[in-house]
């Protein structure tokens, strides 16, 4: 598939309020992000990982500078427009996987379409496809409490991915797993990745991703100090 | 839709604090229902009573008579015409001559209204029949309570003293011929029925009444010499007495309302605190910030139409039975008031209070949920994504 520029960033700049004084999480990053790729954003706490994620899911806007995320300006979007956004073209996993407590599986992941006012037989296809590529098609009655830490993100990975988004957003997704969940985790995306072209941001400073990536940017104090791209030999 | 969907999961998935707070609603719901319903089935019953005992399908009065005047009784009497005594006969109209009295039972002596009626009216309630011809006694029947009061039973002679069309005092003895239990306490108290013949004869009045009652037979026309008062003026008194309680009744009902609100209103800004991280999850998904606030809402206010289903679901069966079998309020012996109040009042539940009782629940429960779910709207998503109390 053609590679182009998904996600284009100038300068951005984001400043926060700490009472009287202000904190830079990012000073002057630019970065540009093509579609298709599996990227991570790695780097100690407090690097600015995922302020850098916030902008982008258009969940944050800029202090200064200018983010461009599907050709739309994030800066000035409104509320409705960035919800938008969000609905169609962008997924969000999460540390904590942040289910639904009193949805099912099932209902967890048909949330996202919900919005979109899909036709229900349209919406359980589509349901059941990403419950089959995250191999929990036996859980869909399942409440998230009944449910392992590795299943629960698989399920997240499924909301995400459910809408065919053209952009992932995961921050610290393996964090809460142990090492068989992780790879499995990371696996299922980096399939999503290769079969459906969709463009993977991660947010990490787990070892495990690493070896998924296949490009690695490294940010200290809100600046980017090392952007590499990772070969992998095929196997 | 998705909302109201979303909304009522989230509220059977937030298990027993969702259910405390429907059953308190369910309770004022309820409540309020039945309180209206037992006042409107009281007024109800108490016009039937008062129409059927007193007050026919509206009378006709002597330009002259003002009930709550006594001493316009005096001069409230005119003789019956032709037309009129045609109608007595077919039972269309029931011909009352009213006086004022002194009645000296067990040598007490008692202000009394003496009503001379036809006994054989069909009319009104009132058991007429039973009074004998006189045959050298005069007759009379009283109420229970006026039995009571002068300490009289079945038998009993009373004085009675009186002034006549000249003002020229005289007196007799009358036997009680019957006591009848009615519910209308104007028709009881302090009043004595004696054939309407016997007090035209003892008022030197031959063929004159004070007033006459209509019956269901009457083609209303003009009559010529008298005023027709029709059943909203001659029960306005008693419709007032009735929306009187009705609004004291409502500030009780208003308390239980609010406490049910309240504990809505604690439930919304209790969850919207706790559930932060849910809030900010909606809005990665693509919700906007208002459809957040509106799930919320929408969330609060289904709290009221949980509360209507689980009210219907007693409340129905409840309501069924009290119609049927009515609600005893026992005799109500000395009559303390002024309203007519049966033995067993039947509640009575319009469709419009039902609907107005649930459209005040409904309304107040959104409004009270929506003021919590307003925060919502100024929260950073990005800081309830992480839970964080804002």
């Amino acid at each position: 598939m053609e590679n182009s520029s998904i996600i284009k960033i100038e300068k951005l700049i984001k400043r926060f309020s700490v009472g009287k004084s202000e904190f830079t999480a990012l000073n002057d990053l630019s970065l540009t992000v093509e579609r298709g790729e599996f990227l991570g954003l790695v780097g100690p706490s407090g690097s600015g990982k995922t302020t850098l994620l916030n902008i982008i899911g258009s969940l944050d806007t800029p202090s200064q500078g200018k983010v461009t995320v599907i050709d739309q300006s994030i800066a000035s979007l409104s509320h409705k427009q960035s919800a938008k956004l969000r609905n169609r073209h962008i997924g969000f996993i999460f540390q904590t996987y942040n289910l639904l407590p009193v949805y099912t599986v099932y209902e967890n992941v048909e949330f996202a379409l919900l919005l979109q006012k899909l036709s229900s037989s349209v919406r359980h296809k589509s349901v059941m496809d990403a419950l089959e590529w995250v191999g929990l098609t036996d859980k869909v009655k399942s409440k998230p409490s009944m449910l392992s830490g590795g299943e629960c993100q698989r399920v997240a990975i499924a909301r995400s991915m459910v809408k065919r988004p053209e952009i992932v957003l995961a921050d610290e997704p393996t964090a809460n797993l142990d090492s068989k969940n992780s790879h499995h985790i990371l696996q299922t995306m980096k399939d999503l990745n290769k079969e459906l072209n969709t463009t993977f941001i991660f947010a990490t400073h787990d070892e495990k991703v690493m070896k998924y990536l296949n490009r690695k940017i490294s940010l200290e104090d809100g600046q980017i100090v090392k952007d590499e791209i990772i070969q992998h030999s095929k196997n | 839709m998705l909302s109201l969907k979303l909304a009522i999961k989230n509220l059977l998935g937030a298990g027993l604090r969702t259910w405390l707070n429907v059953i308190a609603l369910s309770f004022a719901f309820v409540l309020i229902i039945f309180y209206n319903g037992m006042i409107d089935g009281w007024n109800r019953q108490s016009k039937r009573d008062t129409i059927d005992w007193e007050s026919g399908k509206g009378q006709f009065w002597h330009p002259e008579y003002d009930r709550y005047d006594p001493y316009t009784i005096e001069d409230s009497h005119a003789p019956l015409s032709r037309e009129i005594l045609e109608e007595i006969e077919k039972k269309n109209l029931a011909p009352v001559l009213v006086s004022q009295a002194t009645a000296y039972p067990q040598g007490r002596s008692i202000g009394v209204t003496i009503f001379g009626i036809d006994p054989k009216q069909t009319i009104l309630k009132l058991p007429t029949a039973t009074l004998p011809a006189s045959n050298g006694t005069d007759y009379a029947i009283i109420g229970k309570s006026m039995a009571e009061s002068a300490n009289l039973s079945v038998g009993d002679n009373l004085l009675i003293r009186w002034r006549d069309k000249n003002g020229t005092f005289d007196a007799r003895e009358i036997q009680i011929a019957s006591i009848f239990k009615c519910d209308v306490p104007i028709v009881d108290k302090g009043k004595i029925y004696i054939a309407i013949e016997t007090l035209q004869e003892m008022l030197g009045m031959e063929n004159e009444a004070t007033l006459l009652v209509t019956g269901e037979g009457f083609e209303f026309r003009e009559l010529n010499g008298w005023v027709f008062k029709d059943n909203d003026f001659l029960l306005a008194d008693m419709e007032k007495i009735i929306q009187s309680k009705k609004v004291s009744g409502s500030i009780l009902q208003a308390l239980l309302l609010i406490i049910a609100l309240i504990a809505i209103f604690d439930t919304q800004v209790l969850s919207i605190f706790r559930r932060q991280k849910e809030i900010g999850t909606y809005i990665a998904l693509g919700l906007t910030r208002a459809q957040v606030v509106g799930i919320f809402t929408v969330e609060g206010a289904a709290h009221s139409l949980l509360a209507i289903l689980l009210g219907s679901a007693y409340g129905i069966p409840l309501f069924l039975w009290l119609n049927r079998t009515g609600i005893a309020m026992g005799y109500a012996e000395d009559m303390e008031f002024d309203l007519p109040l049966a033995e067993v009042i039947y509640p009575y539940y319009s469709i419009r209070l039902i609907i107005i009782t649930v459209i005040i629940v409904i309304i107040t429960a959104t409004i009270v949920s929506y003021m919590p779910a307003r925060k919502i709207s100024k929260m950073k998503p990005t800081e309830a994504l992480k839970g964080k109390l804002q």
